[in-house]
């Protein structure tokens, strides 16, 4: 399936790739660290921003390098124009700690159940499998500081463009029913979760995250062996991986391989300490600003993109293209996605394309037409079941956590 | 890099591309796979192990004052996340360095912290004037 895509004249990718490598650019990478034999460069849209696009990843194909160890990947941003899941080897990648297993003997792996529950549960794979009624559902997993470098003012982090985020078709066993095999007793608050990844020194504490009881058993949170009809690949997770539609992505533990009923509340640093937003509207705070009560991030809000075109593509006055991109709606369906060509002046709705889930892309489609030439802003923002919808004015939070705001790109009408 | 990927197969697994084609002409098109033509408890359904090698970062942090004790940085992380941060103030590099002692458990001697962060200022650094102060939750 492929199809023309709209690339800006004067900086297709080509020439981009081109100009990044042959300026050898001023910024910090420039003069030293690179492996000199032929890397590919792209440079993001913010300081500091090249990155190399690398292929030496098992079970990966092309992606942007954030960071070698532990692993972070970033979807290079054209993938998501080619349909609505991601395949499995061009998903982000995303890793908290260096310790992580390489070999997976399957025989040998079990994922346990215990604490608060009548029964402990060791369960194998083939267990998991052929004793639990298989559930599907397509959802998108995204970094919470998904486009952390687009926040302004800049901050620390993983500096991530837009592509931290994919969607897939999860298939495996419903967490409420592996927890209704083990007998949740009275009392029982939360439910935690932890992978086989481990700090490299005993010092760093274990990457853990909890969920509330209630929301555990909702019977949508799964524990998901099969990802776009394929075990996950290894740094998706291999051989279990937490799925939990609607929420970000640091809940969705990898080679999760135990999980513990707890009658009180979890007190472990990755669920009281990190991953922590302000409680305001849009997770949004003045930079500098103290005394704001914060919480721990949670549901996911609309976004949308566009896909075949970028800043700086040139359409012909009088001829009609098509535009198109992704949307999701967070936590609850896309119900509209809205397009604008005069910088959000006058919205019209876009065709969407068919729906493949609530918690998944859909894709969008509007036609248009350039009547004069000149420069056009092109707004895209959607709007949920729930009737969310993307803000005007992006969020800013020191973590760079949940942006959403309305995606734009400028387009010359020649 | 050698890399030695033993894909597991699943019989089950029917990868194909569905075309579902909407009226005036426009077709929605999507790579998807089928995972249901079998059902999980089925005889087909194998798991094989895995065992993969990870790439090793190449990429050093620039020579200079305080570049010895980058090697504690290494311990966890390779040095692109720290040269992929945007330009950070004095004070926003001697925030994240006290975040890896206290938070992580970083081995950084306390008396190492301003060396460090004076280093990292220098190879990576932003005036106050152009970075907001950030509240560190």
């Amino acid at each position: 399936m492929h199809r023309p895509t709209l690339m800006p004249t004067p900086m297709s990718r080509r020439s981009f790739l081109l100009r990044a490598s042959a300026a050898g650019t001023t910024g910090l990478m420039g003069t030293w660290g690179w492996k000199a034999a032929a890397a590919t460069l792209v440079e993001l849209p913010f300081a500091n921003g090249q990155r190399e696009i690398v292929t030496n990843f098992p079970q990966k194909g092309a992606m942007l390098l954030q960071r070698t160890r532990p692993p972070l990947l970033e979807t290079p941003f054209e993938v998501f124009d080619h349909g609505v899941f991601t395949p499995n080897d061009r998903f982000y990648v995303r890793w908290h700690l260096a310790n992580i297993p390489t070999t997976i003997d399957t025989g040998a792996f079990r994922l346990s159940v215990r604490g608060h529950v009548r029964e402990q549960l060791s369960l194998t794979l083939d267990d998991l499998v052929r004793e639990f009624q298989p559930f599907e559902i397509a959802a998108v997993n995204q970094c919470s500081g998904n486009s952390r470098g687009f926040f302004k003012p800049r901050v620390p982090g993983g500096e991530w463009a837009n592509g931290a985020m994919g969607n897939a078709l999860w298939r495996g066993a419903r967490l409420k029913d592996v927890l209704d095999r083990a007998g949740v007793n009275a009392g029982a608050l939360q439910v935690r979760f932890n992978g086989l990844d481990t700090g490299v020194i005993p010092q760093t504490p274990d990457f853990m995250k909890s969920l509330a009881l209630d929301h555990a058993r909702d019977g949508e949170v799964m524990i998901a062996y099969a990802m776009n009809g394929e075990p996950l690949p290894l740094l998706n997770g291999f051989p279990l991986r937490l799925v939990v539609p609607g929420w970000y992505a640091t809940y969705w533990v990898k080679m999760l391989n135990d999980i513990e009923v707890l009658n009180e509340a979890d007190d472990n640093f990755w669920t009281t300490k990190a991953y922590l937003i302000p409680d305001t509207p849009h997770a949004s705070v003045d930079p500098g600003q103290q005394g704001v009560r914060m919480i721990p991030i949670n549901r996911m809000v609309p976004r949308s993109f566009f896909t075949n075109v970028q800043d700086g593509a040139v359409l012909k006055v009088g001829q009609t293209t098509t535009l198109r991109g992704i949307a999701f709606g967070g936590d609850a369906a896309v119900a509209k996605v809205f397009f604008s060509s005069d910088a959000g002046g006058r919205w019209k709705e876009a065709r969407l394309g068919p729906d493949r889930g609530k918690y998944g892309f859909r894709r969008w489609e509007v036609m248009l037409r350039p009547s004069s030439p000149g420069a056009q802003r092109l707004m895209i923002k959607a709007q949920n079941t729930a009737g969310s919808v993307q803000p005007n004015q992006a969020n800013w939070n020191g973590s760079g956590f949940m942006r959403n705001v309305i995606e734009s790109v400028s387009v010359q009408a020649v | 890099m050698n890399l030695i990927v033993r894909i597991v197969r699943w019989i089950w697994t029917v990868p194909s591309l569905l075309v579902i084609a909407l009226g005036g002409g426009l077709a929605w098109s999507q790579a998807t796979s089928s995972a249901s033509a079998t059902s999980p408890g089925a005889s087909g359904w194998q798991w094989s192990n895995v065992s993969v090698a990870l790439p090793t970062s190449e990429t050093s942090f620039p020579p200079g004052d305080g570049a010895e004790i980058t090697p504690q940085c290494l311990i966890c992380h390779s040095a692109g996340m720290v040269l992929r941060q945007p330009p950070l103030t004095r004070e926003q590099w001697v925030g994240e360095i006290n975040k890896m002692r206290s938070a992580y458990g970083a081995p950084l001697p306390a008396d190492q912290v301003d060396r460090l962060a004076d280093y990292l200022f220098r190879i990576n650094g932003a005036s106050a004037s152009h970075t907001a102060k950030m509240s560190t939750p």
